[in-house]
């Protein structure tokens, strides 16, 4: 009932001079009203921006090529990764490849969250954007519709639907397109599902997402952000969505397609191996890398540098304020 | 005189609904209120967190599941003086001096890769068994202070509380509605914390480190349950911004899986 057909069985009651019990169901249906406001809930709407510094080197320069550790994998999944150039985003038709939801909890931008309400205000969904993931919102409805037919269309923003428990969001995203997980290229397959915690506490928000993957994953992939509500514009109005252009002369010919053979692991995939002296069986991700007992494997084989850091050795305003200057002998 | 008696009608309907929206207004606008009746932490708890837990390193792991070499500080907002600090740091004459579990203090024990059994010591005691290192935290629910005289020490001094939303949308809802399962946070400040690392190539923090933690309790539809940590740790000495981190902990059927190990520099 909205609150225009509310406000008119009111008047309507008051004008038949209606009886005690009818004022009583009146007043409930006030009641039902405001419990309408009341499951609005925390309110999300404004600009995010990411304040977890725990991954400010990889939202700075990107993970290494190859580098897959504490990614759960599967076999197929390295494959693909290792198979992944970061030429092809030179092919015209893959410049702007948008991001899956996840990145939400994998990237180095924030969003925007705005509610869309029906008739009556209330809230039906909520939409999360940015212009940096270069595809639609996702929309996360919230009015209990089920999610459609496997075979229904599927988008980079997918099909999300969300419920609050407590003072967290928790949605749950099919219908989604061929992605990737990090910028070095792990594949994640159109049959993936993602569910996105969003828990507020005062101007914070943690974020915790978890990827599932029949086709590249052997094991849920959890990831976590934190978010501060940015007071002042983020330029979110400013249309930065990605446009194709053409590709440079001499880089590409445009129709570029990687090829590695199975089993080869390019050398320019093994940068991590090189500069830090992590195993191969490490760098190549898997769902034993994630777990606390790999430390053991990892202690026959890995020795640590010992030459003095050369490249991203600081991050954020550390970067230049602090490792600018030269190390101490 | 029928008109006026109609309109006394509505200013009194009006009044109504005005007085059943106005408390729910209030408390929405208050989002959360901790618990502070006169029950324990125990029977407060909005979840239970007891039981073995897992923590999976898929971020940050270069930093985590290994010792990175000298000057590898990224991540962290260092100042000058930490940067000197740990430039100058050598493992080998830390452990000679039997100080190896530096790098498992209050201020990064949640980060390292390892399992926690959590349990009630008391009704209003949380203990947290960290077999990474032979750590154990302690949540003190019933303080709001750290007592007098408390000596600094690893794991510091920790005061928590329950955070629930003061309304979970359920004040109309029939008696017969389900409750909301994982609905509140647990909010941990720490204090009285000794010297330590927040990166085991020699990346200090200071005794005026405070550390704030929200843990979150998350259930997937398929039933998979997730503590996540969000971590915010402030040095006026060390750090010139906040360090933020966030650690995920899978649950776990029970301990077969408890490994525990000493403290060490070096792996």
């Amino acid at each position: 009932m909205g609150p225009i057909t509310l406000l008119a069985e009111v008047l309507r009651g008051v004008s038949m001079k209606s009886s005690r019990l009818t004022l009583g169901i009146t007043l409930c249906a006030v009641q039902a009203l405001c419990s309408g406001i009341v499951n609005a809930q925390v309110d999300l709407s404004g600009n995010w921006v990411v304040e977890s510094t725990q991954e400010q080197r990889i939202h700075g320069s990107g993970p290494f090529p190859g580098n897959f550790a504490g990614i759960p994998l599967n076999e197929q999944g390295r494959e693909g990764g290792f198979a992944y150039s970061g030429d092809q985003h030179e092919e015209l038709y893959r410049q702007c490849e948008p991001w899956s939801v996840h990145y939400i909890v994998a990237g180095p931008w924030g969003g925007r969250f705005t509610a869309m309400r029906d008739a009556s205000g209330r809230i039906i969904a909520w939409q999360l954007s940015s212009p940096a993931y270069d595809r639609l919102p996702m929309t996360i409805w919230m009015d209990g519709r089920p999610h459609p037919s496997s075979q229904a269309l599927h988008t980079y923003a997918g099909f999300t639907t969300g419920q609050w428990s407590g003072n967290t969001l928790a949605t749950y995203s099919t219908h989604l397109k061929d992605s990737y997980l990090e910028r070095n290229g792990p594949p994640v397959s159109n049959r993936q599902t993602v569910s996105l915690f969003f828990t507020r506490h005062a101007d914070e928000l943690m974020v915790l997402g978890v990827v599932r993957d029949p086709v590249y994953l052997e094991a849920p992939y959890a990831l976590a952000q934190d978010f501060q509500l940015a007071l002042t514009d983020t330029g979110e109005e400013v249309p930065l969505y990605c446009q194709p252009a053409e590709v440079v002369e001499g880089l590409s010919d445009g129709f570029h397609t990687a090829t590695v053979l199975p089993d080869q692991i390019p050398a320019a995939q093994t940068q991590m191996h090189r500069l830090y002296g992590i195993p191969l069986d490490a760098t190549g991700g898997g769902a034993a890398t994630m777990y606390p007992e790999f430390r053991r494997r990892l202690q026959a084989e890995y020795h640590p540098p010992t030459a003095y850091c050369r490249q991203f050795c600081c991050s954020g305003r550390s970067a230049a304020l602090v490792c600018s200057r030269p190390a101490q002998p | 005189m029928a008109m006026l008696a109609s309109l006394v009608r509505l200013m009194g309907l009006a009044s109504a609904a005005a007085l059943c929206c106005l408390p729910i207004r209030a408390q929405t606008r208050t989002r959360t209120s901790a618990v502070n009746d006169t029950s324990s932490a125990q029977a407060q708890a909005p979840y239970d967190l007891q039981g073995y837990w897992v923590s999976l390193v898929t971020q940050n792991w270069q930093f985590r599941m290994i010792v990175p070499g000298p000057g590898e500080y990224a991540d962290i907002p260092i100042n000058q003086q930490a940067k000197q600090f740990a430039d100058a740091w050598k493992a080998a004459a830390e452990e000679a001096s039997g100080r190896q579990c530096e790098a498992y203090g209050g201020a990064v024990i949640m980060r390292l890769p390892e399992r926690l059994h959590i349990h009630w010591h008391d009704a209003n005691l949380l203990q947290v068994d960290i077999d990474s290192g032979l750590q154990t935290r302690l949540l003190h629910f019933a303080a709001t202070a750290a007592p007098p005289n408390e000596p600094v020490n690893l794991q510091g001094y920790s005061q928590a509380r329950w955070v629930k939303l003061m309304n979970s949308g359920q004040l109309f809802a029939p008696p017969s509605a389900p409750p909301n399962p994982d609905a509140g946070s647990l909010e941990v400040k720490t204090d009285h914390l000794q010297p330590g690392l927040l990166r085991k190539n020699g990346v200090p923090y200071s005794s005026r480190t405070r550390v704030r933690e929200w843990w979150d309790l998350r259930t997937e539809p398929t039933g998979q349950r997730w503590l996540s940590i969000s971590t915010r740790v402030v040095d006026p000495q060390y750090l010139i911004d906040p360090y933020l981190y966030d650690s995920i902990f899978a649950r776990e059927a029970d301990g077969s899986k408890w490994a525990p190990s000493p403290c060490s520099l070096r792996f």
